[in-house]
């Protein structure tokens, strides 16, 4: 072939490659804007767990106010279509091609998802201790309670402090709990659990393997120690996919929920204080619902309280907790006729005593160490 | 936003989901619709719903200097050859430079007055109508050429303030100079090249800015925020920053020229890979070179740029040099920055020049990377004290360890992009292209792999805007 012979072919070749890539550049393109356009939008994230921003209200107020155009950058991206799939590409390129250690803040050693929380955030840390001291003076001073204080280490208290990762000071954590709660008897969890009693995928402990830490709280509040063969495990048909599954939009294998049943946790009834309606302590509803961790008396709730017909005591314990202590106080049930759970992330601290009277209960302040690394949402 | 500390304020970022999925497909679509006569039009209405987008009240503000400047334009044309047209030309001039003065600077020269006097002068807290600096150095070098004859004066209202509002480069440059697109701005060619060239320069940008300047933006914020002070983090943060605001404003150039090359105009480079350089004099003749040539065509060379005395020079070399960093933020760290370079500009005119040239290419290459990182440091610190201190961090200073887990930690997780955006801030991914083009075969391959890498960097950076929304609720309740 003759070099004009070529150079014409090339020139014809590159006008027909010209239009190709055009065409299949911007026709991807359009496609994905024209699927943004008329995709109906959704109301919640499931992975992120948190509601979806809505199309703004155009208005002259709102555009010279320039919040339209704020809302609708967040729309749009909330809204684009395939969004956790997009998600995914994103953690997919950030961990897997250029080697990040972490994606949103969640990394993954062993097939095990956690969270990077760090520093150790003294001021939060402070922010609860005030909160709870506002408790005790408020409504356990002068009473005839006996208060107990356990601080549950994150995952990454077992996972990344043995993989270089940067950590927050636990050490100082526990000793900032116990030393400022000198009102309470500090129990140490923290040599009760391993990083295999964890979900992988989720921020929460594992019901089925709380055995140590159900015993070692039942020790310290005088109520014995929770024996394994007293209950019947039933694992969940339902997968659960969890909060760091949806954070870090990583390829994970899912868990599954098991629960503890035993006498007790048959015969007692959880009044859920807002709704003014009773559940089982473990309702299986919600198994296939948006959170399978919900089985466990219900989910997230500002005042629960059980009722345990059958326990073995008339002893009352009121738990100031976090979500963490909905899959353990089940095996606590046992000995206590009546369980009051305050969650103050829903329910303002001066709102409590309308609903609680504290004259000689048990009464245990349980949270997660992330939870009081952030502690501003306690009310 | 490059030079992050230029034009605060909202707007419409070309690496946005609104920008890439609403406003340019109906932009470019209604645009090429539409009659050669009216895309002008369609292209200033586009312009000004892209800059209304952040502020609206600013448009105004903007419509009214193009309103002026038109008028200048015209009489300084008309009065060119008489005395009184460079009355035309201080008054456009001073227009100009009062607007960019008042909403710029305003606040600064009051906290330096009140600083100096003892006095406390309220500060207005004006918010910057976003892309002043840039567009009134557009419209600067328009009355100007007008005044020197360079150009004619734009007849049509909707041409000039097309020129000056036109999407693709007003807000983060280059600074185009009228004279470079008025014969564009009567008539422009379309073609699917030029279509493709633009989507692949857009491309380009956009990666630039979205996978590699935004995440190591997030290592420099890390480092601000960190308890954990470290001499390498320091060092990684230095170099985290420099390669972050390179790839950030060059990213955005990329992007507008790729726009611009769909809409049919050419806008100069405006970077040519500057961290190659081994001299400052050379890293400025690669680094935001619309700004550079700006100042010198129209600054350094009327104040009689190098053929002066030694003692007047300087005084140009300062002037300019005080100036450009001024133009890059009111406050001082942006001022000693600019005189930063005039000092190692000075330097190698007389001193340090000619060895330079003559040391290995690696001193040589090392000499500017630390003396820009340095100035990157003092660029972005938020105070000069805080930029003393950083620099102390680098240095070692208060007996911080070298390392620690944290650094490491981030080290390790940064390495790849480090060393992609060390690669890509060379010339060599070009060359090895270019090179491949020579073959058939790798022509061929190349003429493959071009859409593949242009739709999966697409997918890639509209991945890193979605998940940009990412913001949990633990604690959620459904």
């Amino acid at each position: 072939m003759k070099r004009t012979d070529i150079a014409e072919n090339q020139e014809t070749g590159t006008v027909k490659a010209d239009r190709a890539i055009v065409a299949l550049v911007c026709g991807l393109w359009l496609l994905l804007a024209l699927f943004a356009w008329i995709k109906a939008p959704g109301s919640i994230s499931l992975e992120e767990r948190r509601t979806l921003a809505q199309r703004p209200a155009l208005s002259v107020r709102s555009v010279l106010a320039g919040t339209f155009m704020d809302g609708f950058e967040e729309y749009a991206k909330d809204q684009f279509p395939a969004r956790f799939g997009f998600r995914s590409l994103k953690a997919s390129v950030r961990y897997h091609l250029l080697g990040y250690k972490d994606n949103n803040d969640i990394y993954i050693e062993d097939g095990i998802a956690a969270k990077l929380d760090y520093p150790l955030n003294d001021k939060s840390v402070q922010t609860a201790l005030n909160r709870f001291q506002w408790l005790y003076d408020a409504y356990l001073e002068g009473t005839q309670t006996n208060v107990y204080a356990a601080v549950i280490p994150d995952k990454h208290y077992y996972l990344g402090a043995r993989m270089d990762y940067p950590s927050m000071d636990y050490d100082r954590l526990f000793s900032m709990i116990e030393d400022g709660m000198p009102y309470a008897e500090y129990i140490d969890i923290a040599d009760s659990l391993t990083i295999e009693d964890f979900y992988r995928t989720d921020i929460h402990w594992r019901q089925e393997r709380l055995w140590d830490v159900a015993g070692r709280i039942g020790q310290a509040l005088g109520t014995g120690t929770a024996s394994p063969e007293a209950y019947v495990l039933t694992e969940a048909d339902e997968l659960l996919l969890g909060a760091y599954y949806g954070q870090s939009a990583l390829r994970l294998i899912p868990d599954r929920v098991v629960y503890a049943e035993n006498a007790a946790t048959g015969y007692s009834r959880v009044f859920n204080v807002e709704t003014d309606a009773f559940a089982p302590v473990y309702d299986v509803e919600k198994l296939s619902g948006r959170d399978p961790y919900d089985v466990y008396l219900s989910g997230a709730a500002a005042l629960l309280v059980v009722e345990n017909p059958e326990a073995r005591t008339d002893c009352e314990l009121v738990v100031f907790r976090d979500s963490f202590a909905s899959s353990l106080i089940p095996l606590l049930l046992e000995a206590y006729s009546r369980v009051t759970l305050v969650d103050i992330r829903y329910i303002r601290s001066e709102l409590v005593g309308e609903y609680v009277d504290f004259v000689d209960q048990d009464v245990l302040f349980i949270y997660n160490a992330l939870l009081l690394n952030s502690a501003n949402v306690l009310k | 936003m490059p030079c992050g500390q230029v034009d605060r304020g909202r707007y419409m970022l070309f690496s946005s989901i609104t920008f890439l999925y609403y406003f340019l497909p109906v932009t470019l679509t209604v645009y090429f619709l539409t009659p050669k006569k009216r895309k002008n039009l369609v292209l200033l209405f586009a312009s000004l719903l892209f800059y209304g987008w952040g502020e609206p009240k600013y448009v105004a503000i903007m419509l009214l200097s193009v309103a002026v400047q038109y008028a200048f334009g015209l009489i300084i044309e008309k009065h060119r050859h008489e005395t009184q047209a460079k009355a035309w030309l201080a008054a456009s001039v001073a227009f100009s430079l009062g607007l960019l003065g008042y909403f710029k600077y305003m606040d600064f020269f009051i906290a330096n007055f009140n600083a100096v006097t003892g006095l406390s002068v309220p500060l207005l807290r004006i918010s910057l109508p976003i892309g002043i600096s840039f567009y009134t150095f557009q419209i600067l070098s328009y009355t100007i050429d007008v005044y020197r004859g360079d150009v004619k004066a734009q007849r049509s209202l909707v041409n000039l303030a097309t020129y000056i509002a036109l999407f693709p480069q007003l807000i983060a440059g280059p600074i185009v100079r009228y004279a470079d697109v008025a014969a564009a701005l009567e008539s422009r060619t379309h073609s699917v090249r030029r279509m493709r060239l633009g989507l692949g320069r857009l491309m380009i940008g956009l990666s630039k800015k979205v996978l590699i300047a935004n995440s190591l933006g997030e290592l420099s914020a890390l480092f601000g925020e960190t308890q954990n002070e470290t001499v390498l983090f320091a060092w990684m943060y230095a170099a985290a920053f420099t390669l972050q605001i390179y790839f950030d404003f060059s990213g955005y150039s990329d992007m507008a020229i790729g726009l611009g090359r769909m809409l049919g105009f050419d806008y100069m480079e405006n970077f040519n890979y500057p961290l190659v350089s081994k001299s400052i004099t050379e890293f400025w003749r690669r680094w935001h070179i619309s700004l550079g040539s700006w100042f010198r065509d129209y600054l350094y060379i009327p104040l009689g740029g190098n053929r002066v005395t030694n003692r007047r020079w300087l005084f140009n070399i300062f002037a300019v040099w005080m100036l450009t960093g001024l133009w890059h933020g009111a406050a001082w760290n942006f001022v000693l920055w600019g005189l930063l370079f005039a000092v190692f500009l000075v330097l190698e005119k007389f001193w340090i020049g000619q060895r330079l040239a003559a040391a290995p290419g690696i001193l040589s290459h090392a000499y500017v990377l630390i003396i820009v990182g340095v100035s990157f440091v003092l660029f972005d610190a938020p105070s000069l004290t805080e930029a003393v201190r950083r620099l102390g961090l680098m240095a070692g200073a208060g007996g911080i360890p070298l390392t620690d887990t944290v650094s490491l930690y981030y080290l390790r997780s940064y390495a790849v992009t480090f060393l992609l955006a060390a690669i890509g801030s060379t010339p060599w991914p070009k060359h090895v292209a270019e090179r491949l083009r020579t073959g058939r075969i790798g022509q061929r391959t190349l003429g493959l792999a071009e859409p593949v890498v242009a739709i999966v960097l697409l997918l890639a950076v509209t991945a890193y805007l979605v998940d940009s929304s990412f913001n949990p609720f633990l604690y959620f309740r459904f």
